[in-house]
């Protein structure tokens, strides 16, 4: 239903041209189809990343001179001018993301309207190839009907596209860095190229519509391309609903349709933007779509578990576009849920098995701490620790609170740096190595405040983290290329069956978010074991659940030692739980190791009681 | 030269984490609304210093409550675009009521430049980074002196254990907004008569003060005022020598090069990694 009423939509617009011959409305219509594309790519960035850009008007005006300097200057074919904008656009876009990226939030929106406001400067300033104030006059022009409709076709496709990128592993990375860039990190994803990538493909659109409106409008000047345009670029996406695929659209609309009957208050248009803006950060958090759309996290309930039937009823909330290019998900997850058993365990057993040979057998050695120091300011979190980790088994961490358990965990998944000691896996030097390089070696963990993606679904999470960093070329994620889809299969299958193995497969199509806090837990540990992972790092996994839920963690982490699981670091305060499953306890005290041995041993050591109780017994 | 605007934003960012991103548009304010009563109204200098800082920390105040509180809390980036939203309001209501036009703000010290090494400058503008420099000590001495700088702080720190130590939060970060605001009301009247007044002139400012505030350290007052010299001095030298669009490449380049080698700022602190 949806999908026709979109496609008939499409006709409609399609149709303009042939009903009006009115050149006002035709350009206007064009406007919004350009508008659609720069707010389409700018999703990919803003909504899937959560990474807010004032520069893209920058991109806009590359590709506008680029297509004109190619038309007019050079001569050349507006066929190739356009993709030639595309072209310069991304690789400008890609160059800037490397240095800009490296800063987020804040530092970036700044970072990025210095950018547009250069390119500006420039645009005035070298006046030999952009013609300075001035501009570029007599770029070719097709007729408007025609330019409408090539527009229009690219709007329509840039939609697609950005689609059909939400729906493969890239969209899935891009929204886990949105979510828990930490946690996608612990899952072997560089949170920095992710967003490099993302920056890239929305500067590309960008720029793609400033090559369109260089040759609808056969005239640029630097005028078109200031920060207001940037604003108003964003306030687009905003207004429609950012991260959502029909957002661009609905905002793209309304913002270049109303401002259209408002002509006579052009003085006040800063005043209509800015009142704009407002509007939708205060009352319109989800934009339009998500106004207009039933809210996905409600629909389902938080956290019934008896609501299992309401899974088909959530997916049918979706909007119109997603459902329009998303026909197979649907039929396909069902699918995929009600799959045979069969597979699933092969699947899993696939996933859970270590990946090295020199991983096999017992007691050798995997991970080895050798003197680790860490000092924050003049407090040491580690002194002079020294451990190693067995490539089978369950090694607990134990201590008083502050006693450095969790910072080393950080230190052995690389999100802090030692700053004296070594730590080696399988004989390898990691200590100070970025976490996805250390995750991608095969240590994964979980957190001690559970990062679940919220955006993705719970079967998205624990795909990320079956990807991992594998997410192959974002030009075939876009165009949704057949092999794309047919690995993307693949790895929502394996993660529906690991998440089956984790008793979670009835919560597969639901929004993370909506999972109840003991769960979050179960997926967070689900999600890490899809990494195939020699070593797991469990960071205080039973705090906050209850007493049920720690007794299913406790047969669940016994149940993954003897099948063949990876090796596990569990960092936890439930003793009940550390005594019931681990063969070996560290403790720790003030950032040193004051016992290490059996339960027993541990048990039993005089310092353990002392740093405990706090008195010498 | 710009320190003193970017001072602005690490008074906010110190205390809450947030700025307003608007900074420019403040100090575009500031130089409006002391053009209104200086030349508009032809009041005394000094009457016109004090109104004009009142109005723009009342002004500071209003817009934390409106673009600031309400996404504090939730950990949203959405204030940066509120207050974005509040500059280019602000923009819009100066162009209506001040005009499109730059006009010029007299001032005795701006009427012959000072030659130094090729480039020129005003004494109005060497006043400019001394009154920088002092309200740099002011604001060192305030944070780290005073119990009441301090316990801003540690709303940076933590706002709920500030917060359950008996500090008025809301009141905290708005009491900085109304500093950074009255800041940018000095920075305003003080560049009024070098660089005219227009209802225009906020966003670049902002933006090089951001700059100047990234290349010296958010956290880092004493970075940031180094910082703001420098900038300036670099500026002028390009300007001299080159040209004047020469200027913002160069300062964006600046940035850039910062951002890679050190990109919590030349003077500032390395944020832990929270995880």
């Amino acid at each position: 239903m949806a999908r026709v009423l979109c496609a008939g939509l499409f006709v409609a617009a399609a149709a303009l041209p042939l009903l009006t011959g009115n050149t006002y409305y035709l350009y206007v219509a064009s406007s919004v189809g350009l508008l659609t594309i720069v707010t389409a790519g700018l999703n990919v960035l803003v909504g899937f990343t959560g990474q807010i850009s004032l520069g893209h008007a920058g991109f806009y005006a590359i590709g506008a001179y680029a297509a004109g300097v190619t038309s007019v200057r050079l001569g050349l074919s507006p066929w190739l001018g356009v993709p030639l904008a595309i072209l310069v656009a991304a690789a400008v876009g890609a160059v800037v993301a490397g240095a800009a990226l490296r800063v987020t939030g804040p530092y970036l929106a700044m970072v990025t309207i210095a950018f547009g406001i250069i390119v500006e400067g420039i645009l005035v300033e070298w006046v030999a190839v952009t013609g300075g104030p001035g501009g570029i006059f007599n770029i070719p022009k097709p007729p408007l009907g025609q330019a409408y409709w090539i527009i229009l076709a690219v709007a329509a496709l840039s939609l697609i596209l950005v689609a059909n990128l939400r729906r493969s592993a890239w969209g899935r990375a891009l929204l886990a860095v949105k979510g828990s860039d930490v946690a996608a990190e612990s899952l072997g994803l560089s949170a920095y190229y992710v967003r490099i990538v993302a920056f890239t493909v929305s500067a590309g659109f960008a720029g793609a519509a400033g090559g369109l409106f260089a040759h609808l409008n056969g005239y640029i000047s630097p005028d078109s391309f200031g920060l207001q345009a940037s604003i108003l670029f964003l306030l687009a996406l905003l207004f429609g609903g950012e991260g959502r695929v029909a957002g661009p659209l609905l905002g793209s609309v309304v913002l270049t349709v109303l401002p259209e009957f408002l002509t006579a208050l052009t003085d006040y248009r800063l005043i209509l933007y800015g009142s704009l803006l407002m509007v939708s950060i205060y009352w319109l958090p989800q934009g339009l779509v998500g106004a207009l759309a039933p809210r996905r996290g409600e629909e389902t309930g938080r956290g019934g578990a008896g609501e299992r039937g309401s899974r088909g009823e959530e997916a049918q909330g979706r909007a119109c576009a997603e459902r329009q290019v998303e026909p197979q998900r649907d039929p396909a997850g069902r699918r995929e849920e009600q799959g045979s058993r069969g597979a699933g365990e092969r699947g899993r057993d696939e996933a859970q098995r270590p990946r090295g040979p020199e991983a096999q057998g017992t007691g050798e050695t995997l991970l080895t701490v050798e003197g680790a120091s860490l000092a924050f300011g003049g407090v040491a979190a580690l002194a002079d620790v020294s451990l190693e980790i067995p490539v089978s088994g369950i090694r607990a961490v134990i201590g008083p609170n502050g006693a450095g358990k969790t910072t080393l965990l950080n230190a052995l998944s690389g999100f802090y740096a030692p700053d004296t000691g070594s730590i080696r896996l399988n004989g390898t030097p990691v200590a100070g190595r970025p976490p996805y390089t250390i995750a991608r070696l095969g240590v994964s963990r979980t957190f001690q405040t559970a990062q679940v993606f919220g955006e993705l679904t719970v079967l998205e999470n624990v795909a990320v983290g079956v990807a991992g960093p594998r997410l192959g070329s974002v030009l075939a994620a876009l165009a949704g290329a057949p092999w794309t889809r047919r690995a993307d299969e693949a790895i929502r299958r394996q993660a529906l069956s690991l998440l089956d193995a984790g008793g979670l497969a009835e919560w597969a199509a639901r929004p993370a978010d909506a999972l109840p806090a003991g769960l979050r837990r179960r997926l967070e540990i689900v999600r890490a074991l899809a990494t195939a992972p020699r070593l797991l790092l469990l960071d205080e996994p039973a705090a906050g659940l209850s007493p049920a839920e720690i007794a299913e963690l406790d047969a669940y982490l016994i149940r993954l030692k003897t099948t063949g699981g990876p090796s596990v670091v569990l960092v936890e305060h439930h003793m009940d739980l550390v005594m019931a499953v681990s063969e070996h306890i560290t403790v720790l005290d003030y950032g040193r190791v004051i016992a290490s041995g059996t339960p027993d041993a541990v048990r039993a050591n005089p310092a353990v009681i002392e740093a405990y109780l706090g008195a010498a017994a | 030269m710009y320190g003193l605007v970017a001072l602005g934003y690490h008074i906010t960012w110190v205390t809450s984490r947030t700025m307003n991103f608007s900074q420019g548009h403040a100090v575009m304010a500031g130089a409006v609304v002391a053009f209104a009563f200086y030349v508009g109204l032809g009041w005394p200098l000094w009457a016109t210093v004090i109104v004009t800082l009142v109005i723009l920390a009342l002004l500071g105040v209003g817009l934390e409550r409106v673009a600031v509180r309400p996404f504090f809390r939730a950990g949203s980036a959405a204030w940066l675009l509120s207050t974005i939203a509040c500059g280019i309001i602000a923009e819009n209501v100066a162009m209506l009521t001040f005009g499109k036009d730059a006009r010029a703000f007299p001032s005795a010290l701006t009427q012959k430049p000072i030659l130094v090494g090729g480039a020129g400058f005003y004494a109005q503008e060497l006043l400019i980074p001394v009154v920088g420099l002092l309200l740099m000590g002011g604001v060192q001495l305030f944070y780290h002196r005073t119990a009441y700088g301090k316990q801003l702080k540690a709303v940076a720190y933590n706002p709920e254990a500030a917060g359950l130590m008996g500090i008025h939060i809301p009141r905290a970060v708005m009491f900085a907004f109304g500093l950074s605001a009255l800041l940018a009301g000095i920075a305003g009247i003080l560049l009024a008569p070098i660089l005219n007044v227009a209802a225009t002139m906020g966003s670049i400012i902002g933006l090089k003060a951001f700059a100047v505030a990234i290349i010296g350290g958010l956290t880092s007052a004493p970075g940031i005022v180094v910082a703001g010299v420098g900038y300036g001095l670099v500026e002028s030298f390009v300007a001299g020598y080159f040209s004047t669009g020469a200027r913002e490449i160069v300062g964006f380049a600046l940035v850039i090069l910062v951002l890679i080698v050190r990109p919590w700022g030349l003077l500032g602190t390395r944020p832990p990694r929270r995880v």
